[in-house]
């Protein structure tokens, strides 16, 4: 599903790689976790995978595509396959709950039959209920969150992107998130989640990939989070 | 597409920036009218320009009992008059010579100057001249050689070309729509500045959205769209206001100003409406090009 083949990436005027030589696999309905301290790459290689930066060196793979040939006109095609949750929610301040999840779908003109009927299943699926006319500033940051993956899931991608998704979030409300993952997962949908939660990466035992200064340290399946950063 | 979300997401972004659409309607408004009224008025000239053009000739005129130009000596005699005719119909560069006598050069007068009727008054009719009328070949070049014969016959007054007199009321007329489609031309570049200003400020105001459209996958036709559609219909605006400017300019001012033109050379309804479209395509095209160049330095993929 994602294949990175011998990856470097430089930023401009930058000296130090922020990626170097990584190759690697990641499979049809894994759930893979991206960890390693400040800095070493784990958010550069999410945006490599979307096309919003291009590797300097090496190639890569993302749902059968070869990013390098796929024209720019061609990208958003990419990102309707690929959905994202970060840290911050990025969410519309002036949209409730459903006009937000709805927005995903609106701009990628889907009818409006469509987003009526899709959009209520989301909200059930990552446990909004009842919530659907609230605006972000009346909700909770992890229910904020439950409304990003819900957008994020909402056109059914194949890859789910999320980066440090717990990361504003307390540790009983971070594993409702990671039920809701979890769940998203279980659809055949894979997961790669970057994050810096000892206690999620340990409690789940999926694979984990390790970075470190822009390398693969280490790439484990069913493993833990290792040592304290 | 989903034009209604289309709508309702430009909405949005002219409510935002209000006082930037409002500057930008009344700039397009500003300089549409201007550009128009140039027009109107180089539309003005050319017809006046036209309607000389088949009449400009040669005027011989003769001597009155009260002509106190040199050559004069008393009024001017029919055998006078033969010869001078006669003189005249020799010339090769003239093609016709029609004599036009003095209560018939009093009935043109009064016609002519219908419009301003305290001339009339004042104006006795024996101080108007009879004449010999010319037309030239080339009214160019033959009506120096033409003069130069003519003038000094006896009982010839003044000769007097048309084109000459005519010439300085063109220069006239073109320097003041020079004027107007220069400062027209002006107000056009502070437009395009502005929509290109609003149209960043509206890219600013609304980038939560357009990072988020970009990274659900919206193509980029679909996140540039509500930008050109925002502009396109300030541009709109400015026009509709141009166009009732338009209209009044003509009926307060230009139909005012018909009085100093010769008779019969009057703008149409046709010409009117001919402008404001022009106005109506310039509109457009500057506010949706503008802003669909601002929007591609702007957006990145
Ligand atoms: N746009 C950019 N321009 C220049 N350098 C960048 C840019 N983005 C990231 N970097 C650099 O690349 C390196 C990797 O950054 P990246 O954001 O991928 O790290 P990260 O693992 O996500 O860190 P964190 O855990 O803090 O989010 C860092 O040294 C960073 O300074
Ligand atoms: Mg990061």
């Amino acid at each position: 599903m994602i294949h990175f083949d011998n990856v470097t990436k430089t930023y401009p005027n930058q000296g130090r790689p922020a990626l170097e030589n990584v190759t690697l696999d990641i499979e049809k309905s894994e759930f893979v976790f991206l960890v390693g301290p400040s800095g070493s790459g784990k958010s550069t290689f999410l945006r490599l995978i979307l096309k919003e930066e291009r590797p300097t060196e090496g190639r890569i793979h993302v749902a059968g595509r070869d990013l390098a040939r796929l024209t720019n006109w061609k990208v958003p095609h990419l990102r309707r396959r690929i959905g994202c949750v970060f840290q911050d929610f990025r969410l519309l301040p002036n949209k409730n709950v459903y006009q937000n999840i709805a927005f995903a779908l609106e701009v990628i003109g889907k009818p409006r039959r469509f987003i009526r009927k899709v959009v209520p299943e989301v909200i059930d699926l990552v446990g909004l209920e009842g919530k659907r006319d609230r605006m972000p500033d009346e909700l909770s940051g992890g229910e904020q969150q439950r409304v990003a993956m819900a957008r994020a899931f909402v056109n059914r991608p194949t890859i789910l992107l999320a980066d440090e998704p717990t990361g504003n979030i307390d540790p009983a409300t971070s594993i409702g998130i990671m039920k809701v993952l979890d769940r998203i997962n279980r659809t055949g949908t894979t997961v790669v989640m970057a994050t810096h939660d000892a206690a999620i990466v340990d409690s789940m035992r999926k694979r984990v990939i390790e970075l470190e200064y822009g390398k693969v340290v280490r790439d484990q399946s069913r493993g833990v989070y290792g040592q304290a950063y | 597409m989903r034009a209604q979300f289309v709508l309702s997401e430009v909405w949005i972004g002219l409510r935002r920036n209000l006082t930037m659409t409002i500057a930008l309607v009344v700039v397009v408004a500003i300089s549409l009218s201007l550009l128009g009224t140039g027009l109107l008025f180089v539309k003005q000239v050319d017809n006046t320009r036209s309607y000389w053009q088949s009449r400009v000739q040669l005027s011989v005129y003769l001597c009155t009992s009260q002509a106190i130009d040199a050559n004069c000596n008393g009024a001017v005699t029919t055998a006078e008059i033969d010869s001078i005719q006669q003189a005249l119909k020799s010339l090769p560069e003239v093609i016709s010579v029609t004599y036009l006598s003095q209560p018939q050069a009093v009935a043109l007068f009064k016609q002519e100057f219908a419009n301003s009727p305290t001339l009339v008054k004042y104006t006795s009719p024996s101080q108007i001249p009879s004449s010999f009328e010319i037309r030239l070949r080339n009214t160019q070049a033959d009506a120096i050689p033409v003069t130069n014969s003519v003038d000094g016959l006896p009982g010839v007054a003044q000769v007097v070309d048309d084109a000459s007199i005519l010439n300085n009321f063109y220069k006239l007329l073109d320097g003041a729509r020079t004027a107007v489609v220069i400062i027209a031309i002006f107000l056009l570049v502070a437009a395009i500045l502005l929509v290109a200003n609003t149209i960043r400020l509206s890219a600013f105001n609304r980038r939560r959205e357009t990072s988020i459209m970009r990274l659900v996958g919206a193509s980029n036709f679909y996140v540039q769209l509500p930008f050109l559609v925002e502009g396109m219909i300030a541009g709109f605006f400015g026009w509709l206001i141009s166009a009732g400017l338009l209209v009044a300019v003509k009926a307060l001012w230009l139909n005012g100003l018909q009085s100093y033109f010769p008779y019969g050379v009057t703008l149409t309804t046709t010409d009117l409406v001919e402008v404001i479209i022009i106005a109506l395509i310039m509109g457009l095209l500057i506010c949706g090009t503008t802003s669909f160049l601002t929007l591609r330095r702007y957006l990145r993929v």
